[in-house]
């Protein structure tokens, strides 16, 4: 019997017996939908780190000090570093609580949320996964102290999850968010708690284009840059205190000589700010695979359900196919006796059990999808790879076959003569 | 020319107590011969046309299908030969009550290569030559049982057979039904086709060229 045969008479069957097949299809659909979800969540996740990976710079190393650190120290620091490594300091983030936008803004106006970063110009070197309009911080700003500034501006259009859950909260609109993203700011005068700066620069995050960097290094909240030095210098009172962290990060290109930045980093702060200095090193690469494994493990789980979902369904294919097997023996002497060989009853049996498989893996992506869409923490940037479409669908179809297998085998196995005098 | 040959057909059933159902049975049938077998129930009738029809193989003796020994012949050559010499018509019609009377009657062909457009085709042809090509899209459950047995002779000759096969053809007919099959049986032997059928009538015997009466498992 040809392929388009054993498919229609595979799907009559299926159609005229429509509620026994859709609960042999169901435990597959379930044990798909487990599948999807957790390939779909997955790929995305190595997809992410990859991106992630790339933008981050190979051989980096991150760590806080207490204590504001001087372009001397800066220029210090980076000839102890590997050869070709970038290293830039960021300070602590100041909150905007007021500001004027060109007379444009009242003044007075709360900017909740809005935070002031002092940079170096190699703050761009990695994670910069913006477009750029204008200039960034350069060193001439560092050193002239200039009063510039760089916004970041949210895309007007952000694809936001329909259901807003209570955690999504501090994800709202700020005046400033809103303000930037509506109007043009470049080459303009902003005041920020009094102090003035001109804006040299913006940086847009097109919403089409992928945020490759993890969660916590994104800006929720409106995010400006002003040279570093230029920051400590207009806000003295903030910067004396002795809680005013700076980053400090390094990049060496090199996966292989990031301990050995590490080690200097250690030693030059021990040097400048004694042996009570311990910073903490977060070395990116492990960071990443941290992630990577807590991904893999809390998936694995689902995995597990997925594959005992399969199993179950799988089980439910065999009962099936057995119980039609009996109930059709008659027709597969009749089917015998007008020619039929075993290996056609063989396939009309395995495909019929395929078929189900199939009906039950395009249930299960429909349930998966909507599952990625309700239960996974980011779909914004969710794809759905033609890889999971068609691993998904052979994994039913292959579990479909295996658990037909045998039943089939049993029908075929029958004898035409005996199987025509059953009743 | 023979068709079918037997030689010392033997059948045993095993169980707690063997049961000896064709006996050394011999019988040779010719190209173009219209035979009805008889006999009472349990005489060996079906189980010696079961064996002629390939669907059942004998204890011992010798069977030849025009001229091909089918002792030794494995499952997919003796499938083969069935399908492709082998015409059955069975008393309960054994039709499928899901496909039309077209599908019906293509069903044995679709185990051939042949294309579909032709199956088709030879399907509406074989309809019409049983009368029945204004019923092609009914089911068999929308038939009169004389209607169904009508549609059992059409595929019967789906693949050509040289030889057809009726296990009491006119079993579940009224008589005008069983008078309009027996015609068309009668008429398909005008044609050439070689016919063993198996009936517990006599009146239907006398219509055919030969009958071979059974009893316990041997020809009498």
């Amino acid at each position: 019997m040809k392929l388009p045969d054993l498919l229609s008479t595979g799907w009559a069957e299926i159609w005229a017996h429509k509620m026994r097949s859709f609960l042999s299809f169901f435990a597959i659909a379930i044990g798909i939908a487990t599948f999807f979800y957790t390939l779909s969540v997955l790929s995305q996740a190595y997809r992410h780190l990859q991106k992630t990976s790339s933008v981050a710079g190979a051989g980096r190393v991150e760590t806080t000090t207490r204590h504001p650190l001087t372009l001397p120290q800066y220029k210090d620091l980076l000839a102890r570093l590997p050869e070709n490594s970038s290293l830039s300091f960021r300070t602590d983030d100041h909150f905007v609580q007021e500001g004027t936008w060109n007379s444009l803004y009242h003044r007075g106006t709360q900017l909740v949320g809005a935070r002031i970063y002092g940079v170096l110009p190699t703050w761009q070197d990695v994670d910069f996964v913006y477009e750029l309009e204008g200039r960034f911080i350069n060193w001439k700003d560092v050193e002239n102290k200039h009063q510039v500034i760089v916004l970041t501006v949210f895309p007007r259009e952000v694809k936001e999850r329909k259901t807003r859950f209570w955690w999504d909260q501090d994800n709202k609109n700020t005046p400033v968010k809103d303000y930037t993203t509506h109007h043009h700011l470049l080459n303009q005068q902003v005041t920020l708690n009094d102090q003035t700066f001109t804006v040299v620069g913006l940086l847009h995050l097109p919403p089409e284009r992928q945020d490759a960097r993890l969660p916590q290094n994104r800006e929720f909240v409106p995010t400006m840059y002003i040279p570093y030095t230029t920051w400590h210098h207009v806000y003295p009172s903030f910067s004396e205190e002795n809680n005013t962290p700076t980053d400090i990060r390094v990049v060496t290109g090199k996966e292989s000589t990031a301990r050995l930045a590490g080690k200097a980093l250690t030693g030059y702060l021990r040097s400048q700010f004694g042996p009570d200095e311990k910073p903490e090193l977060n070395f990116f690469r492990e960071k990443v695979e941290e992630k990577l494994k807590d991904a893999r493990k809390s998936l694995n789980n689902m995995l597990f359900m997925g594959l005992i979902a399969m199993i179950a369904g799988g089980i439910g294919i065999m009962n099936v196919t057995m119980a039609v097997i009996f109930s059709r023996t008659k027709e597969i002497g009749i089917r015998r006796a007008l020619g039929a060989s075993r290996q056609d009853i063989l396939f009309q049996f395995l495909v019929e059990a395929m078929l189900l498989g199939l009906c039950g893996a395009c249930a299960g992506m429909v349930l998966g999808y909507m599952a990625v869409l309700h239960l996974a923490e980011d779909t914004s940037q969710m794809t759905f790879s033609w890889w999971v479409i068609a691993l998904s669908v052979l994994i039913a179809i292959v579990t479909s076959f295996l658990f037909a297998l045998y039943p089939a085998w049993q029908a075929a196995k029958l004898k035409p003569v005996d199987a025509l005098k059953y009743e | 020319m023979v068709i079918a040959e037997c030689k010392n057909l033997i059948k045993i059933y095993s169980g707690a107590q063997d049961f000896r159902a064709l006996d050394e049975v011999s019988l040779s049938i010719n190209q173009g011969e219209f035979v009805s077998i008889m006999g009472p129930s349990g005489c060996g009738k079906s189980t010696l046309l079961n064996i002629l029809g390939l669907l059942d193989e004998p204890t011992g003796g010798e069977y030849l299908l025009n001229g091909t020994p089918t002792a030794k012949l494995s499952d997919a050559k003796r499938t083969r030969l069935r399908r492709d010499s082998i015409g059955f018509i069975f008393q309960s019609f054994n039709l499928m009550p899901k496909l039309s009377v077209q599908e019906n009657i293509a069903l044995p062909m679709r185990y051939t290569q042949r294309p579909r457009a032709e199956i088709l085709e030879r399907a509406r042809q074989l309809a019409a030559r049983v009368g029945l090509e204004d019923k092609l899209l009914n089911t068999p459950l929308q038939l009169s049982g004389g209607q169904c047995q009508r549609v059992a002779c059409a595929r019967a000759l789906a693949n050509e057979p040289s030889l057809i096969l009726a296990d009491e053809p006119t079993g579940n007919l009224d008589s005008k039904a069983s008078t309009d099959i027996l015609a068309l049986l009668k008429e398909l032997n005008d044609g050439g086709m070689t016919i063993i059928m198996v009936t517990h009538d006599p009146k239907i015997a006398a219509g055919t060229h030969r009958t071979i009466h059974m009893k316990d498992g041997k020809i009498v």
